[in-house]
C-alpha cells in the first residue's frame, strides 16, 4: 500500500531521518521517520514579557499499516511542501474481502480505529456484491476479479446475464383471500382461469399480515420461457419483495434451482427500498447484463433495461410489493388482445377513449410527490410510513377483497345490461357476451413469447458483434504472430473485446421508431414534464423523438382522447398520422414499427380541417404560431381577463360585413379546433335551438353508432370531460363561460386554455380587423396573425352555421359599451 | 467453547399468572426468553436449572411482580482458533458461507486450499478439487475460526479450511 502524507500536517516539513530501511518490517503505529516543522510560538523572555519566535519542532511519523517497507520515495533532508506519496509498504493482507467488520482473510477487526487512523479500514472493501448477504463486502479489485471470472465463464458458454423482476413481470401475486375461495369453488366463473394459480403461506413477513396466503399466477408460458432463456442467459432475480417472499416464488417457478440457483436479491439486501441498482449485482461492469422489469423508473431507465408490459391478471391488485417504490405513472395498457379491442372499438367509436379514461386522474401522481418518494430513501420516518403503507396494502387486500367487489360489480353490470340488451356498450364485457356469467379474471397475456424473441435477438446481436470484433482482432494478430499462436489464443476469451449491451440494445431499439416524431395529445397529464414522463422515456428509448407542438417534422400524433386541439391541428398536415395510444403501446411492446392503419384515430368530421397545400404550409411555418404559443397567449389574455370576459358580453356589434367575414374565419380557426367550441356554440345558440340541434345530431350520426335522439345520453357516451363540461355549460344560461371555466384552470388542458383565452379576440377587430396589422400590443394581436393564411376557409355551409350562431351570440348582450381600443 | 454459566435475570410477571403454577410459568418464561439468545458475546444454548428464584416483589403502580432469578445455563462462546463443524449455507465466488449452529462463519477464497476450485457451472454451484472433495450447499465442513466479531444480536466469524484435517467431512 502506498502511504501518503495526510493533509493535516504542518507543511512544509523537513525529513530529518528515516527509521526503516527498505525490506524492514513495520508495525502499525510504529514510527517510520522523523521530520521537523517550523512554527511561530509565543515565548516568555524571562523578564515578564513575551516574544514571538520561530522554532523547529521534531516529530515522528507513524505508520498506519502493518507490512514491510518496499520503497521509500523520500530521503533524508527532503523538504515536503504538500501531501505526497512517501513510502510503499507491502501488507501481508490487503483486507480486500471483509465479513461483518472483519477481514475475511486474516480475521482482523476492521472497525478498530486509533488516533492514527486516517480512513477506516472498512473503506478498503466498500462493495457489496453477493446476492443474499449484506455483511460481506469486497474491494473494487476483488469485485473486478470476480466479475471477470464470471464474464469469462459466460462468454465461454456464450451466455449473458439476465436480471429478472418478479412482481407483474413474470408473475402476479395477490393476498386477496377471495382467490382461495374461488379456487375451491368449481362453479365459480373464475375457476377455469384460476386453475394454475399457486399459493403459499408466509409466516414471518409483515406483522400486520401474519401467516397470510399469497396467491401467485405465473405469466402464461413462463416455464417454457425460463427454460429457453436460461440457455442464453444466466438468470438473476431482483425483486422488491422480502427475502422470504422471493424464496417462495423461486421455489414455485424453479423448484430445482436449476435456473436461478441462489442468485436471488430481495429488498432485504437491496440497500435501497426505492430504486433498483444494477451496480448492486454487477459493481464493475454491466456490459453483459440485460434487465427485464415492468417498471422503468426504478432502474432510472438504464440502457440495459427491457421494459415489459405489466402482467395484470388479478384485476386491480397491482404490485403488492410496490409500496416502497415511487408511485407509478399510469400507462393505460390494454388487457385484451387486439382482436377483442378492435371489436370493441368498432362497436363504439371512443372505445380507446374509455379505456384510457378509466385509469383516470385519481391515479395520476404529481411529479413532486414522486420526487419526494424517490428522495426519501434514507429517512427512517418515511421508511416507517412506507412499511406501514405496505402493511396497509396487504391488510386492505385481505379485508376488502377487491376482486370479490369487482366480480360483484361485473355481475351487477351484466344483469342490468342483460335487461337493456345493450351489451356492446360496456368495454369490460364486450368480449364474451355468450357466457352465462362473466368471469373477472382472463388470461390473454402473450408478453413472454414476444419477450423471448426479443431476448434471443439481443443475444444474437451481442455475440455477432463479439465474434466480429474477435475475428478482426484475431486477424491482425494472426498476421503479426503467425498461425499456431493465434489458434491457442482462440480459446482465450478476450475481455477487452466484449461489446457493451448498453450500446447494442439501444442501437437495436432505436431502429424501431427511428425517424418517428411524436406529439402527444391527451396522453400525458398537463402538470408532468413531457420529456420525462414514463411514456416519453419509453418511446424515446426506441428512437422516437417527442415534441411538444405540431410542426412539419412531426410524423405521428398519439392521441389519448379524441377531439383535442392538437388532433384538429394535425388534420391539416397530410403527413401526420393520427393514431391512438394503443399504436404506440403495441409498437413498444412488439419492438416493431407497426402499420398505423388499424390504429388510426377516427377523427370527428367536424374536427377535420382542410389539408394544407404545400405552399400555404410554408406560410404557416413562418406566421402560424404553434399551439403552445397560442396557449400562452391565451392564458395571458385570461389574466387580463375578468375584464376580457366582461368585454365580450358588452361589446357593441358595430361590424360591417367584411369585418364579420374576417372575424368568422378567425373564430372558426379557434372554435372549430376543440371540444370547447362545441359546448360554447351550444350555449350561445340556445335562443336558436333548431340550428344547434341540427348540428348536434349531425355529429352524432357521424361518429357514434347509436344515434341517440336525446342529446344528453349521446354525450354521456363519450364519457369524457367533454361531456361534463358541456353539461356544466348547459346548466348555465348566461354568457359568462370564460369566467366559469377559469375557476379551476388547473383542470384544463393547454388546448382548452388557448380556446378560452381567444374568445375576446373578435373584439379586438372591431376597430378595423386589419389582419396584416400585427404590431398592436393588444392581446388579440397574435390572434390576428392567425388569419394570414386566409385561404384556409372551410366549406360554406359551416361558415353559414357559424354566422348564425355568432349572430345569436352577439345579439345576446344587451349592455353596450367597451373598455377596449 | 461451551461453559456452564450462572446468570441472573429479572422477570416481570403479570398478576394473572399469580397462583400455584407460578414456578412453572417462571421456568417457561425463562426458557423462552433466554434459550437461543445471543448476547453479542456468547450464545445461550440451554437453561439448566434455576438456582434461586428469590422473592417476588410487587411493583408499585401496576401490580406486576418482579422475580430476580439466578439460573445456570450452557453457553457457547466461540473463540479464535477454535475448531468447529459447520454446514454450508451458500457458496459464492468470493467464498463459502456456513453456519456452525447459531454462528455464521465465512470462509474466504484465500482460506480455501488452492486445489479446491470454484466451479460455477454445476447445479448447484460448488467448490471442488475434482476428486472426492465437493463443497456445495448442505455440505458439512470442519473449520477453524480465524476471527470473531460481535454484532448487535449476532456474532460473525471468519473461518479457514486451509489446514490439515479441515474441510468437508
Amino acid at each position: 500500500m502506498q502511504l501518503r502524507l495526510p493533509p493535516s500536517l504542518h507543511y512544509p516539513i523537513t525529513v530529518t531521518s528515516l527509521l526503516k530501511k527498505e525490506g524492514d518490517t513495520v508495525e502499525r503505529d510504529e514510527a517510520i521517520f522523523w521530520y521537523k516543522y517550523q512554527t511561530v510560538v509565543e515565548e516568555g523572555d524571562g523578564m515578564g514579557g513575551t516574544a514571538y519566535v520561530t522554532r523547529d519542532f521534531p516529530t515522528r511519523f507513524e505508520s498506519p499499516v502493518d507490512g514491510t517497507v518496499e520503497k521509500w520515495n523520500i530521503a533524508k533532508g527532503d523538504v515536503i511542501e504538500e501531501p505526497t506519496d512517501i513510502v510503499l509498504i507491502e501488507e501481508p493482507c490487503a483486507h480486500e474481502v471483509q465479513f461483518g467488520g472483519m477481514c475475511a482473510e486474516c480475521g482482523k477487526d476492521m472497525t478498530e480505529a486509533t488516533y492514527n487512523t486516517e480512513i477506516s479500514e472498512t473503506y478498503r472493501a466498500p462493495i457489496q456484491m453477493t446476492h443474499d448477504n449484506t455483511t460481506l463486502t469486497v474491494s473494487a479489485r476483488e469485485a473486478t476479479r470476480v466479475e471477470e471470472d464470471a464474464k469469462r465463464r459466460l462468454l465461454g458458454s456464450r451466455r449473458l446475464s439476465l436480471v429478472v423482476d418478479l412482481d407483474q413481470t413474470i408473475i402476479h401475486a395477490t393476498v386477496d383471500p377471495t382467490v382461495g375461495e374461488w379456487m375451491s369453488d368449481q362453479d365459480n366463473p373464475n375457476f377455469e382461469a384460476l386453475k394454475d394459480v399457486r399459493s403459499f403461506q408466509l409466516v414471518d413477513d409483515t406483522p400486520g399480515a401474519r401467516g397470510c396466503w399469497y396467491y401467485i399466477k405465473l405469466r402464461p408460458g413462463l416455464e417454457e420461457f425460463l427454460e429457453n432463456v436460461s440457455e442464453l442467459y444466466e438468470l438473476h432475480i431482483y425483486t422488491m419483495g422480502t427475502r422470504a417472499y422471493a424464496q417462495s416464488i423461486a421455489d414455485l417457478i424453479d423448484p430445482t434451482r436449476k435456473l436461478f440457483g441462489d442468485r436471488i436479491l430481495s429488498r432485504d439486501e437491496s440497500g435501497s427500498l426505492t430504486a433498483k441498482n444494477l451496480q448492486r449485482l454487477f459493481p464493475v461492469d454491466t456490459s453483459m447484463v440485460v434487465i427485464i422489469d415492468d417498471r422503468g423508473d426504478v432502474w432510472r431507465w438504464v440502457a440495459n433495461l427491457i421494459r415489459v408490459v405489466p402482467y395484470d391478471f388479478f384485476v386491480g391488485i397491482g404490485d403488492i410489493n410496490s409500496s416502497f417504490l415511487p408511485k407509478k405513472q399510469e400507462i393505460p395498457t390494454p388487457r385484451k388482445p387486439k382482436a377483442v379491442m378492435e371489436k370493441e372499438s368498432a362497436a363504439e367509436v371512443p372505445g380507446s377513449n374509455g379505456l384510457a379514461e378509466k385509469t383516470g386522474p385519481s391515479e395520476e401522481v404529481s411529479a413532486l410527490e414522486q420526487l419526494v418518494t424517490m428522495g426519501g430513501g434514507d429517512d427512517p420516518r418515511l421508511l416507517q410510513e412506507q412499511t406501514d403503507a405496505q402493511e396497509e396494502t396487504i391488510m386492505h387486500q385481505v379485508e376488502d377483497r377487491p376482486l370479490l367487489q369487482k366480480q360483484k360489480e361485473l355481475d351487477a353490470d351484466e344483469e342490468s345490461s342483460g335487461e337493456s340488451n345493450d351489451l356492446s356498450l360496456s368495454p369490460d364485457e364486450g368480449h364474451d357476451t355468450t357466457r352465462p356469467r362473466h368471469h373477472l379474471l382472463v388470461d390473454y397475456d402473450t408478453e413472454l413469447y414476444q419477450l423471448q424473441d426479443r431476448l434471443e435477438e439481443v443475444h444474437r446481436r451481442f455475440f455477432e458483434e463479439y465474434d466480429r470484433l474477435r475475428a478482426s482482432s484475431l486477424g491482425t494478430r494472426v498476421s503479426a504472430l503467425r498461425g499456431e499462436k493465434a489458434a491457442s489464443k482462440d480459446k482465450d476469451v478476450d475481455l477487452r473485446l466484449v461489446p457493451d449491451i448498453k450500446n447494442i440494445m439501444p442501437a437495436y431499439k432505436s431502429g424501431v421508431l427511428g425517424g418517428v416524431v411524436i406529439v402527444f395529445s391527451g396522453v400525458i397529464p398537463l402538470g408532468q414534464d413531457l420529456q420525462n414522463a414514463e411514456m416519453s422515456l419509453w418511446a424515446k428509448s426506441f428512437g422516437a423523438v417527442i415534441q411538444k407542438n405540431i410542426n412539419k417534422r412531426v410524423t405521428h400524433l398519439v392521441a389519448g382522447r379524441n377531439r383535442t386541439a392538437k388532433v384538429r391541428e394535425a388534420t391539416r398536415w397530410p403527413n401526420i398520422k393520427i393514431v391512438t395510444t394503443q399504436w404506440l403501446n403495441e409498437c413498444l411492446i412488439k419492438w416493431k414499427h407497426l402499420d398505423e392503419e388499424p390504429y388510426l384515430l377516427q377523427v370527428h368530421p367536424n374536427d377535420r380541417a382542410e389539408v394544407l397545400s404545400p405552399g400555404s404550409r410554408e406560410m404557416m411555418e413562418k406566421s402560424w404560431p404553434s399551439s403552445e404559443d397560442e396557449a400562452l397567449d391565451g392564458s395571458e389574455e385570461e389574466e387580463l381577463s375578468g375584464e376580457a370576459a366582461g368585454l365580450f358580453e358588452s361589446t357593441p356589434l358595430s361590424y360591417d360585413l367584411d369585418d364579420q367575414a374576417a372575424v368568422h374565419d378567425e373564430l372558426k380557426e379557434f372554435l372549430g379546433s376543440d371540444d370547447e367550441s362545441e359546448s360554447d356554440t351550444e350555449v350561445w345558440s340556445e335562443d336558436n335551438p333548431d340550428s344547434s340541434r341540427k348540428r348536434k345530431r349531425g355529429e352524432g350520426n357521424g361518429t357514434d353508432e347509436e344515434s341517440g335522439d336525446d342529446q344528453d345520453s349521446e354525450l354521456e357516451n363519450e364519457g369524457s370531460r367533454l361531456s361534463q363540461r358541456i353539461k356544466r355549460s348547459y346548466a348555465r344560461t348566461t354568457g359568462l363561460k370564460e369566467v366559469a371555466i377559469a375557476e379551476n384552470p388547473s383542470e384544463e388542458t393547454v388546448e382548452t386554455r388557448f380556446e378560452e383565452g381567444s374568445f375576446p379576440a373578435p373584439d379586438d377587430h372591431d376597430d378595423g380587423a386589419d389582419v396584416t396589422d400585427t404590431g398592436e400590443g393588444t392581446p388579440g394581436a397574435e390572434a390576428g396573425q392567425l388569419e394570414v393564411p386566409s385561404d384556409i376557409v372551410a366549406d360554406e355551409s359551416d361558415v353559414d352555421d357559424f354566422e348564425r350562431e355568432m349572430m345569436a351570440a352577439f345579439d345576446e348582450p344587451d349592455e353596450p359599451g367597451s373598455s377596449q381600443s | 467453547m461451551f461453559f456452564l454459566k450462572e446468570e441472573t435475570k429479572i422477570i416481570t410477571m403479570h398478576p394473572s399468572y399469580f397462583g400455584p403454577n407460578m414456578r412453572e410459568f417462571l421456568i417457561a418464561r425463562l426458557n423462552e426468553e433466554e434459550e437461543g439468545r445471543c448476547t453479542g458475546d456468547h450464545f445461550v444454548i440451554c437453561v439448566m436449572d434455576m438456582v434461586d428464584v428469590g422473592e417476588g416483589r410487587v411493583v408499585p403502580s401496576n401490580g406486576c411482580a418482579e422475580y430476580t432469578i439466578k439460573y445456570r445455563a450452557i453457553i457457547w462462546k466461540p473463540f479464535r482458533g477454535e475448531t468447529v463443524d459447520a454446514i454450508v449455507t451458500s457458496v459464492k465466488p468470493t467464498g463459502i458461507f456456513t453456519l456452525a449452529g447459531p454462528l455464521s462463519v465465512f470462509i474466504a477464497r484465500k482460506n480455501i486450499p488452492s486445489d479446491i476450485k470454484w466451479e460455477p457451472n454445476t447445479v448447484p454451484p460448488q467448490y471442488t478439487d475434482h476428486a472426492d472433495q465437493v463443497i456445495e450447499k448442505g455440505t458439512s465442513l470442519r473449520l477453524k475460526i480465524l476471527g470473531v466479531k460481535p454484532d448487535v444480536a449476532a456474532i460473525n466469524a471468519i473461518g479457514t479450511i486451509k489446514e490439515d484435517y479441515l474441510g468437508p467431512l
